[in-house]
This record gives structure tokens, C-alpha cells and sequence, in this order.
């Protein structure tokens, strides 16, 4: 079988982001996969490894910087990896179109996304990629396995959680608790580097973005700073719990 | 190949290459030097996996490793094993990866943070394991790296004595050849070993009793070998976590196969390795320095005091603002010299040549790297004020983790000593023209100067200052050299400070070529300045002081005029510069890495 996990580059989630010029300014930002894709590259790793005879593929579809991802990917275990390179901003379902083209021409059994999008914030990737192959969608998975075939798993739900089977081919979108993502060692790194790397532009796919992002702003947080007078202790625990009830509406 | 060695190779090749302690009279180009910015994608992989495992390995259980829970250093260092972490310098045909230096400097820094874990490291990865690696017969290497390689045998690096230590060829541990001549027997004992404890190798070093008399040598010997025991752990100040004792010898038989180097090469064997010690452990005090910068740097914006964060204090802010511009220039000292070991080595050199060739350098990376580590640490813990002094926090054990480091691998006081020797040394065997550079100076002294500023190109007077601090640290070598001959030997005074004059000129000038290499973005324009600034104002205070020892009267005054003209400078606000890198830092929430150029 054939799995395709889709790799986007986010900014580290620890690293403090600026915006110039109302847009997010990644130039010199440490740039890291998305933790939702590494759970996708670990299952697919996983999947091989409990025994299925899978070739596993990492995309990329971005600027030129997310050859690094790729590289990870290929470090990790990955056996070849596609990047369409371009600069375009592409919403989830401008992208979904080159998801679903890629998986079609290479004879993808399994596509697994991140649930969620960490620049995005959207859910939207994995649901546009299946609808346009007409495959079964599994979302938001915490297990996965593949036997005869068939693709059986578990994801969580408000009050517990359900398991599934479904047949290939399918997409499955990825969360946090599917697994543990490995880090690559040191021979695997070298390695990577006679892995094929192959580079894509987006006119091949015909894609161009539905939305634009026009500007972005980053939320500041300000405090109030309002120090309530202590001197009549009883007024001040009054005058508090007014604030807590009405302006901060914590308390009922 | 990786794209670094192709570059170096490259380098090589247009003969760019500054030969060692050549600074000191030459200039060099900012593309002819290497910086983190350079690094490819590979070695930053390496850095992102060593700083995974560091964190997600050692970080979570490092009360337990300090307060030696049985087996967990083993058992780590063989985890960095699996990851490949030990396989970095040995030699592919012995299971290893053969790395460039570059990326065995970037892992030092990288597990610094981890204290007493990142001697355990490197007491294993460097001088545990390079004394085979560089000097071991088909049949040393063979039997031995491939155990080194995966850390399922530990290495310890065995030198040090009760009664040697900065003197280590007076060791008295002896070596004596059975009569069949099938093995040696060695007796002593040998102090301060790290990894001692769990050590199942140690490379031993020993007056080997000869006809001719003491030949200082080298030996593999096994923990397996009877007569060898080790003492119990030394309660010491810091690197709790590493394991710290006495090996001792008792009539050991160590097959005569387990010699190493031959017969005497103890001397060439020791020295060698130190010169790699010595540069990784200057990249261990850069690592530890971003670390407590980072810690400071997020204490300091929690920490309220008369009503807001102590961060926009300026009493802190300058502490902060210091730590970023040392830990850059020394920064870009650490790689500039990884990056000509690797670029002669792409270009064919000998590895153990081409680390001997920058032996000045490594000593000089030693004594910054461990000093900028002590200033972070020490202004760190001050920082955090009381809280800094309780072991809740980090910034308490940096700062007993890195007091070691100006001790081990050489004492900074004998490595200061050895860069004036050494750079005289070369000037001697005619591969550093140190003698004619400084005749130079002589003419050059009597006449007037009188070269504009060039306004034009950014740095152009800090590069002045710069190579006036060069011509300063001649000037006072040159006339320590004239007045006491052989004996400058016996003037430790005057040779510390003029290995601190030409420190001061390494760094500075390190830090000036990374920034116009980078394009000199505003920031790092600003950390260079302030670096250089400081450095002619120190070089300064100690070139006075030399040459008051050293020159009186009329020949005093002249040289003092001379001090006078290689130290000057514009007038420069650097309490403003400092507050522009402190804003950085506070941005940054640490160690502002300079944005490589795309």
C-alpha cells in the first residue's frame, strides 16, 4: 500500500511571532512541523512497522523553506517526499485540490492530515481532500491499524470514544494521543539526505487560492491594573466580589 | 560530503585559509569565515534532535541523575547512543558517522544545559573516545569503536594525579614490561576521573619505564582487568550527575597489544586530545550561557517588583544586554575556528593536524567560552536574587555546574599561558612571520598616522579598533620578547596579559566578520560594538599594566603613547546600545540568534 501524510511548517509554538506590514512575519521565526502532521508521518511509520508493506510519501505544499520539514519527515522514516513549491497563501480547500491530485496520480491507499491546522485553525482539509476522491473521511483518530486491507481504529467523542472500520481507500485526519512521534537519530538524518526529494511547482495542479488574507494583527492582552483599596477590608471584599459577579462575570 | 565540507573544500581551495594564531597579523574576509548561520540543513537536524532528547530524555529526570540514581547515567548516555549521538567522530568503518567537527560542536553546546550530563557526554564522545579513534592501531580500533560508537562501552580519559595535574607529564603512575614481553604492568592511581564509575575503558596514561629512561605513554586498559578499581564518588560543587573518582592500578596486565600511540606518545596523545576538549568545552559554556540568559531573561519579565516586571529596570536590563553581545562574540569565535579544522580537513588535511594547527585558537575558545559561561551564571543567579540562591530553580545549579569549567581541560591560567608559547613557538619554526609583523610595528611607530576614517561601510572604525587591538598585543609581546629573552618563560604576568589582549582582538574580530557577513543588521552591529569598545578599553588597562613591568623612563613613556594611539576610539554611547540589545533579548525571550540570510 501507498500513504500519503501531508506536512505543513508552522511556527514553534513556544516562539513569539511579529507581524509586519498586516501579515505574520516568519522570516527568521523558528519554523517547525506541524505537531498535528508529525502524528500523521509517526502512524504511517508505525503502520509499516507493525507489518504493513507500505511505501510511505511526505507532501509539502509551500515555500521553498518547508524543504526542511520534508526533511524531517525523510529522517524519520519517510521514503521519498514531493514538495510543490510556491509562495501562494492556499486556503484548505485550494489546497485539498493538489492533496487529492497528488494521492490520485501516485495511487495513495491512505492519506493522513493533521485534525487541525496549526496557521489556519481550520478542520476543513481532510473532510475537502475526501470529498473530492469520493473516500471515507476518519477523523480526529487516537488509534489506527490496518489488517487485510481494511483500516480499523478508535476516535474520541464528548462522552467516550467509538471504533471503526473502513475500507482503502480512505483519509484519515490525525490528533494529539495517536502516538508519540519519534525525533530522527543521527544515521537516519544522513540517510534522508540520498532519499528522493522531488519538486512540484503549483501550476502543474492548476491551483490558486479562494481567500486572501488581507492583514493580521496579534492580540494583545492588557491588563486592567485596577488595585482596589484596602483600608476597609470589608468594603474591599465587597467592592471585589461586585467586580468578579459583574465585570469579570466569574462568579454568579 | 555534506554542503558544509563542500564549502570548506571549496575555501580550501582559493587558499582562504588563515593559517593558526595567524589572526594575530592577518586580516580575513567576513565570507571567509564560518558562522551558525551557515550551517545546512543536516547539522541543523542534528541540533533540533540533540535539543529533543536533551529536553525530552534529560530535563525531566535531571534530580534524579544528579542525585545519582543507579544506572540512570548509563543508561542515558546509551540512549544518546541509539540516537547516534556518540557515533559523531568515529570513523565510518568502525560503525561511526565521521561527522564534521561542526556538528560535534553544535551537540556540546546543545547538551551544556544538562550539566553534569553533558560531562558525562563528553568525557565519553571526546577525550574517552578520540584517543582511540586518532591514535589506535587497526586492531585498537576495531576491537573497541564499535562498542564506543553505540556507548555500550564507556569511555574515561585517565591523566590527572594527586600530585599532577597542570604538570601532567610528572605523573607517577608507572608501566613496566613483563619479562616474557607479552604485557605491561601498570601502578598508580589517577584522580578526578570522569566517568570513572562507570567507565568500562580507560585510556591510561603512565611513565613507561624504559633503558633510556621514563617514557610517558598511553594504554587501553579494561575495567575487566584485574587489579583495576575505582574509588568512591567525590562529593563535588557541581556536575553532581557525572560520576567523578579515583581509578586506581594495582599491578593491572594490560596485553602489550593495548599500548597506544607507541612507545612515549603519552605526551602527543594527551596534548592532542585536550586541543579538542578544549574547543567543545568552549562550546559548552556558549550553550550554558544562552541557557541562563534564557532563564534570566524569562525571570526577569515575571518578576514584579515596585509595581512592574524587574526587566524594565535598567540595573537588569544591563546584565542582560551583556550576556547577549559576549555570547555572540564568542559565538562567532567557536565557529569561526570549526570552520577552518573543517575546511582544512575537507581540503585533505589530517584531522589531528588540522585540530593541532588551531591549537592557539582552541585555548583561546576554552578560556572565553568558560569565563562568558561564569559572567552568565554569576549575573544570572543576581538576576533571580534570592530565589536564584534556592535549588527550586535552574539558575542554581548552572552556577555550580559551570565553575568546573574554568578549571578542567587545562586550568584557564595554563591555557592563557600557552597561547603567548605557542604563537612564539610558531613564530619560531618559521610558520607564523610573528617576528617581522612586529618589526613592522617598530618602523611604524615612528611614523605619524594619519589614515581617514572610511565612513562609509558599516563597522569600518571598530575594524580599526580592531586591528590597532592586534598591533597592540605585538607591541607588548614584541617588547616582553626583547627585554627578557627565554626568560618571559618566569613573567606569567606579562603572558596572561597578552593572551588576553589577543582574546580580546579574536572575539572582536569574530563578532565584526559574522555581522558583515549577516549584511550587518542593526542589532548585531550594535553587540559588535559594544564587544569591541569594551575590548580596547580592558586591552588597554592590561597593556599598561605589562608594560609598566616591563619598560621605564623614556622607553616607558613612548610605548605608553603607543597604548594610547592602538586603543583610541570615537566616543560611543553604549549604555544606549546595550538598552537596544536588552529590548532583543526581552523579544526574544532569550539569546537574540541573528536571522541567517536567505
Amino acid at each position: 500500500m501507498k500513504i500519503l501524510t501531508l506536512i505543513r511548517q508552522v511556527p514553534d509554538a513556544e516562539a513569539r511571532v511579529r507581524v509586519t506590514n498586516g501579515a505574520v512575519d516568519l522570516e527568521g521565526a523558528t519554523l517547525v512541523m506541524d505537531g498535528m502532521d508529525e502524528y500523521g508521518v509517526e502512524q504511517a511509520l508505525r503502520l509499516r512497522e507493525g507489518g504493513a508493506d507500505a511505501e510511505i510519501v511526505a507532501l509539502a505544499v509551500g515555500p521553498r523553506r518547508n524543504e526542511d520539514a520534508l526533511r524531517t519527515a525523510l529522517a524519520m522514516g519517510a521514503d521519498r517526499a514531493v514538495h510543490v513549491e510556491t509562495d501562494a497563501v492556499l486556503d484548505p480547500i485550494s489546497l485539498s485540490k493538489v492533496v487529492a491530485r497528488i494521492a490520485q496520480t501516485e495511487g495513495i491507499d491512505l492519506v493522513l492530515v493533521g485534525g487541525q491546522q496549526a496557521d489556519w485553525d481550520s478542520q476543513a482539509l481532510g473532510a475537502a481532500t475526501a470529498e473530492r476522491l469520493g473516500w471515507p473521511q476518519l477523523t480526529w483518530t487516537n488509534g489506527l491499524q490496518v489488517q487485510d486491507g481494511a483500516l480499523t481504529g478508535r476516535h474520541d467523542v464528548d462522552e467516550g470514544n467509538e471504533t471503526f472500520t473502513a475500507t482503502l481507500p480512505a483519509v484519515v485526519t490525525t490528533q494529539q494521543g495517536l502516538n508519540e512521534p519519534r525525533y530522527p537519530t543521527l544515521p537516519n538524518i544522513m540517510k534522508a539526505k540520498k532519499k528522493e526529494l522531488r519538486k512540484d511547482t503549483l501550476d502543474q495542479y492548476g491551483v490558486t487560492p479562494l481567500v486572501r488574507v488581507v492583514g493580521a494583527e496579534i492580540q494583545a492582552r492588557a491588563r486592567m491594573n485596577r488595585v482596589i483599596d484596602g483600608k476597609d477590608p470589608q468594603a474591599a471584599a465587597a467592592q471585589l466580589l461586585e467586580l468578579l459577579r459583574n465585570e469579570a462575570k466569574v462568579i454568579a | 560530503m555534506t554542503a558544509t565540507q563542500d564549502q570548506a573544500a571549496q575555501d580550501q581551495t582559493k587558499g582562504r585559509l588563515i593559517r593558526g594564531g595567524g589572526f594575530l597579523i592577518q586580516e580575513s574576509a567576513p565570507q571567509d569565515i564560518y558562522t551558525p548561520e551557515d550551517f545546512d540543513d543536516t547539522l541543523r537536524q542534528i541540533a533540533d534532535t540533540t535539543e529533543t532528547f536533551v529536553d525530552r530524555e534529560i530535563m525531566p529526570v535531571i534530580t534524579d541523575l544528579e542525585n545519582k540514581k543507579e544506572g540512570l547515567n548509563r543508561a542515558l548516555l546509551q540512549k544518546a547512543g541509539e540516537l547516534g549521538l556518540t557515533a559523531v567522530e568515529i570513523p565510518e568503518e568502525y560503525d561511526g558517522l565521521d561527522l564534521p567537527k561542526a556538528a560535534s560542536v553544535i551537540i556540546a553546546e546543545k547538551t551544556s544545559k544538562a550539566g553534569g550530563f553533558g560531562v558525562t557526554y563528553g568525557a565519553h564522545q571526546s577525550i574517552g573516545s578520540l584517543p582511540t579513534v586518532y591514535f589506535g592501531t587497526p586492531e585498537q580500533k576495531a576491537k573497541y569503536l564499535p562498542k564506543l560508537a553505540t556507548a555500550e562501552m564507556i569511555a574515561a580519559y585517565c591523566l590527572t594525579e594527586p600530585s599532577s595535574g597542570s604538570d601532567a607529564q610528572a605523573a607517577k603512575t608507572t608501566a613496566v614490561l613483563s619479562e616474557d614481553g607479552t604485557h605491561y604492568v601498570l601502578n598508580g592511581s589517577k584522580m578526578w576521573i570522569s566517568n570513572g564509575g562507570i567507565a568500562d575503558l580507560f585510556t591510561v596514561f603512565a611513565q613507561l619505564k624504559t633503558p633510556e629512561g621514563n617514557k610517558f605513554s598511553a594504554f587501553l586498559v579494561e575495567r575487566a582487568f584485574e587489579g583495576v578499581s575505582t574509588g568512591a564518588e567525590e562529593h563535588k560543587m557541581g556536575i553532581r550527575s557525572s560520576s567523578t573518582v579515583v581509578l586506581r592500578l594495582d599491578g593491572v596486565k594490560v596485553p602489550v597489544e593495548n599500548l597506544l600511540g607507541g612507545v612515549g606518545a603519552g605526551a602527543k596523545i594527551a596534548f592532542n586530545i585536550l586541543n579538542v576538549g578544549r574547543y567543545k568545552l568552549g562550546a559548552g559554556g556558549v550553550g550554558g550561557a544562552k541557557d541562563a540568559l534564557e532563564l534570566s531573561t524569562k525571570y526577569a519579565l515575571e518578576r514584579e517588583q515596585f509595581g512592574q516586571p524587574i526587566a524594565n529596570f535598567g540595573a537588569v536590563q544591563e546584565k542582560l544586554a551583556n550576556i547577549a553581545v559576549r555570547t555572540y562574540a564568542v559565538e562567532s569565535a567557536l565557529y569561526r575556528i570549526v570552520g577552518l579544522i573543517d575546511a582544512a580537513i575537507a581540503g585533505g588535511t589530517d584531522k589531528l593536524k588540522a585540530i593541532e594547527e588551531y591549537a592557539v585558537e582552541a585555548s583561546i575558545i576554552k578560556v572565553l567560552g568558560s569565563e562568558l559561561l561564569d559572567y552568565a551564571v554569576d549575573e544570572g543567579v543576581q538576576i533571580h536574587g534570592g530565589v536564584g540562591y534556592s535549588q527550586e530553580y535552574a539558575i542554581e545549579r548552572a552556577y555550580r555546574d559551570a565553575r568546573i569549567n574554568r578549571i578542567f581541560e587545562g586550568t584557564n591560567e595554563i591555557n592563557r599561558l600557552l597561547i603567548p608559547s605557542m604563537l612564539l613557538k610558531r613564530a619560531m619554526k618559521g610558520e607564523l612571520p610573528l617576528m617581522q609583523a612586529a618589526q613592522k610595528l617598530q618602523a611604524e611607530l615612528l611614523e605619524f598616522s594619519f589614515d581617514e576614517d572610511d565612513t562609509e561601510t558599516p563597522l569600518a572604525h571598530e575594524a580599526k579598533v580592531i586591528a590597532n587591538l592586534k598591533k597592540l598585543g605585538l607591541l607588548v609581546a614584541g617588547a616582553a620578547a626583547m627585554k627578557y629573552g627565554p626568560q618571559i618563560e618566569s613573567r606569567q604576568e606579562i603572558l596572561m596579559r597578552v593572551a588576553d589582549i589577543a582574546m580580546l582582538a579574536f572575539a572582536s574580530e569574530s563578532a565584526l566578520l559574522r555581522t558583515r557577513k549577516l549584511g550587518s543588521p542593526e542589532l548585531q552591529v550594535e553587540m559588535t560594538q559594544v564587544y569591541t569598545y569594551e575590548a580596547a578599553e580592558k586591552a588597554a588597562t592590561l597593556a599598561r599594566e605589562a608594560l609598566g613591568m616591563i619598560a621605564e623612563g623614556d622607553d616607558l613613556r613612548v610605548m605608553l603613547s603607543a597604548v594610547k594611539r592602538f586603543t583610541k576610539h570615537d566616543a560611543v554611547n553604549t549604555i544606549r546600545l546595550r538598552r537596544h540589545v536588552t529590548k532583543a533579548v526581552l523579544e526574544s525571550r532569550g539569546y537574540p540568534a541573528p536571522r541567517a540570510r536567505a
